[in-house]
């Protein structure tokens, strides 16, 4: 990892904002050793391979402290995302919104806010512990969130939960820094909405951090729905651990954002172990969409399986970076990666890097990327039905992304999905009347 | 547009057609003429140009005129871009039917239809009335409803993506029908079912060109005019009977007489 040696940047500015987080003096510590080692490492430079596609330069004018905790009007939240069955909690700005809960949390499910949690626990006893992120991979997003942790959910699952439960993270602007803990124990099932909005037009900067631990037979359905305003940099951390027989699926859905990076590294730790990620991104203008993961599997007879669509128009751009790491030893293991982009103008990009390392024999995995324009057979096929051109492409674009979106087993969900790719096509009132 | 048409009126014609794809002559000086009322069949080996004749006719890029005339109802064809040519009531119907995954089948007809009749200056059917159309064109295709909700052309087996082009062709009811090998791979009941869906759109103020190697469809869609592409261009014309000729004959003596 090459080290960036930083001049008065976002970094040195944050001293400040330390003393006044959550949790007594054992929490100010452990951040205030995040902070150091990040400060130590720099923040991430174009010369680091896994943030050569990024541009950092908003990076060093953006505020990165926590914002002040803001009143948030239920109404506003609920024009912005759809009403789901289930139990629904808030974050705002990363803090736990209590007053903007809805339904009732089923039995099965154990909620705990960290930050009332940090005030009595100190790191190494909240949560199964907080260990500081160390130096395997590169997780500096993940040690800016510890330097700043606000707040959080620690979710326990037991049992299996019909409705799914929905986790909403509201953005008013400044910067959010909450951490997500999901524990499912055996044999649990849940299914975790997560849709990122922002309330307003504010400059805002999250750098959130889930961690998720799936016990032997546990499963885990998790949507993730990123709508940031086009004035907000997200840069989203998920590590998951999957046990035995235990199966992690991941619907992402990211339109948002001025540059909006997610990464998730999976670990698939003993046999039997199952993960999904299926993602959807679509950018325009002139922002960026930077999707990465990790999959390692770390045990025989473990399955894994990718599948990104990329949807890029204007001067926008996109990147799929995904890794699957079949460890020594993770005999009979199988994965699976797709990543197909669509370029919409000219001047869009997108960058797609599948890359494998196998260091055992007898295993299965199998890869491909595409990028290119719509299919001219198709195409010309619409036309040839006398389709007007500009809607035969918005047709075709939604047809690419609908494939992702059709995993969705809740139906309002997918719904407002479907609306979400519709609106940002041209000729959005032509192509409603198909879907 | 209203201007009614009426049998014997000339609708397409080609003249010295020449067209290219990648820098490879393909049409070479091809002319045709087609006139309400009829059927017209062309024949012709493999590889001979008719599927390019067809998509040049519809519009298709890919393929660039070099020479010639086409007009259509007595407007320059060959300038208008491919939609519009729909909507001027010119119909493919694809030998290769493409499968567009995400896009209904249902709406795509409804969204073809009301293209049309927009065009028309008709107004645009709704939601019942397209129903009501749509389930009688089923019934006359013997096709099951469900494949009315499923992505165009979707999993379909290549005689249900025949069916569909003919289904469209019968909803559309289009003044020009160019039918690119419907007929192949079709098994004996469907083709019989697809030569009902072509004769119940034969009218005097229509036309039909099939493009087929087979004799049997021509049993059940009778021609006036048959045609035979050979080398980029129309080598021979005749009636029906040089069907029946060129079946037991083959293609190289009209070849042989063309080059006499
Ligand atoms: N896109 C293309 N690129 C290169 N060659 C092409 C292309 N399209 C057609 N051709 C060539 O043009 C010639 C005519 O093709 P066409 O499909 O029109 O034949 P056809 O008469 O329809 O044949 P068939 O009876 O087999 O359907 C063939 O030699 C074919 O290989
Ligand atoms: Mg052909």
């Amino acid at each position: 990892m090459n080290v960036a040696v930083n001049a008065p940047g976002p970094l040195t500015r944050l001293a400040p904002a330390l003393p006044g987080l959550p949790g007594g003096a054992p929490w100010d510590e452990w951040r205030g050793c995040a902070l150091a080692r990040l400060q130590a490492l720099g923040l991430p430079s174009p010369r680091d391979e896994a943030w050569k596609y990024t541009n950092l330069r908003l990076l060093e004018r953006r505020e990165l402290a926590p914002a002040p905790p803001r009143p948030v009007d239920a109404g506003a939240l609920e024009a912005l995302v759809p009403a789901l069955d289930g139990a629904r909690l808030v974050l705002v700005d990363g803090r736990v919104a209590p007053g903007l809960t809805a339904g009732v949390l089923p039995a099965g499910l154990r909620v705990t806010p960290l930050a009332t949690a940090m005030a009595t626990l100190a790191p190494e006893a909240l949560a199964g512990g907080f260990p500081l992120p160390g130096d395997d991979v590169d997780q500096r997003v993940r040690l800016l969130n510890s330097a700043l942790l606000t707040d959080g959910l620690h979710l326990q699952v037991d049992g299996e939960l019909a409705a799914p439960l929905h986790l909403i993270h509201a953005s008013t602007g400044g910067g959010a820094h909450p951490r997500v803990i999901v524990d499912l124990a055996p044999h649990a099932r849940l299914t975790l909405v997560e849709h990122r909005v922002p309330l307003g037009e504010a400059e805002g900067f999250a750098a959130p951090a889930t961690e998720i631990r799936l016990q032997p037979g546990a499963c885990l359905e998790h949507v993730r729905v990123q709508l940031a305003s086009a004035r907000e940099i997200v840069l989203d951390d998920v590590q998951v651990q999957v046990d035995r027989d235990a199966r992690y699926v991941q619907l992402g859905y990211a339109f948002g954002g001025q540059l909006a990076r997610a990464e998730t590294r999976v670990t698939l730790a003993a046999p039997g172990a199952h993960a999904e990620l299926h993602g959807l991104f679509m950018v325009d203008g002139s922002r960026q969409l930077d999707n990465r993961t990790l999959m390692t599997h770390a045990a025989p007879r473990t399955t894994s399986v990718q599948v990104f669509r990329g949807v890029a128009s204007g001067r926008a751009r996109g990147v799929y970076d995904g890794k699957i790491v079949v460890a020594p030893g993770a005999a009979k293991s199988e994965s699976s990666q797709s990543s197909r982009n669509l370029l919409l103008s000219p001047q869009a990009e997108i960058d797609s890097r599948p890359q494998l390392e196998i260091l055992t024999d007898d295993v299965k995995c199998a890869h491909g990327a595409t990028t290119g324009q719509l299919d001219e057979d198709m195409l010309f096929y619409l036309l040839s039905r006398g389709i007007d051109r500009a809607t035969a492409r918005g047709l075709l674009t939604f047809a690419f992304a609908e494939d992702v979106i059709a995993k969705l087993a809740i139906p309002t969900l997918r719904r407002s999905l479907e609306e979400r790719v519709v609106r940002g096509l041209p000729d959005a009132e032509l192509i409603r009347e198909f879907v | 547009m209203t201007d009614t048409i009426r049998r014997g009126d000339l609708l397409l014609q080609v003249e010295g057609l020449r067209a290219n794809v990648e820098g490879k002559k393909i049409l070479d000086g091809l002319d045709l003429e087609v006139r309400a009322g009829e059927v017209h069949a062309i024949m012709g080996p493999n590889g001979s140009g008719k599927s390019t004749l067809s998509q040049v006719l519809a519009g298709r890029e890919d393929y660039t005129v070099v020479g010639g005339r086409v007009t259509f109802r007595g407007r320059d064809l060959l300038a208008m871009p491919a939609e519009e040519r729909a909507r001027e009531g010119l119909f493919l119907g694809f030998q290769y039917p493409v499968e567009i995954p995400g896009v209904n089948n249902v709406y795509l007809l409804k969204a073809a239809l009301n293209a049309s009749r927009k065009h028309r200056g008709q107004p645009e059917v709704d939601a019942f009335e397209f129903l009501a159309l749509v389930r009688d064109k089923m019934k006359l295709m013997q096709m099951d409803e469900a494949f009315l909700n499923r992505g165009v052309n979707e999993g379909f087996s290549g005689g249900e993506k025949k069916r569909n082009e003919i289904l469209q062709m019968a909803v559309l009811e289009p003044t020009l029908a160019l039918l690119d090998e419907t007929d192949s791979g079709l098994d004996i009941d469907a083709l019989k079912v697809v030569a009902n869906g072509v004769n119940s759109l034969r009218r005097d103020d229509r036309a039909v060109v099939l493009v087929t190697h087979y004799q049997r469809l021509l049993d059940h869609v009778v021609p006036d005019r048959v045609h035979v592409l050979a080398g980029g261009r129309i080598i021979r014309s005749g009636d029906r009977t040089l069907a029946l000729e060129l079946e037991k004959r083959g293609y190289d003596w009209v070849r042989q007489e063309a080059a006499a």
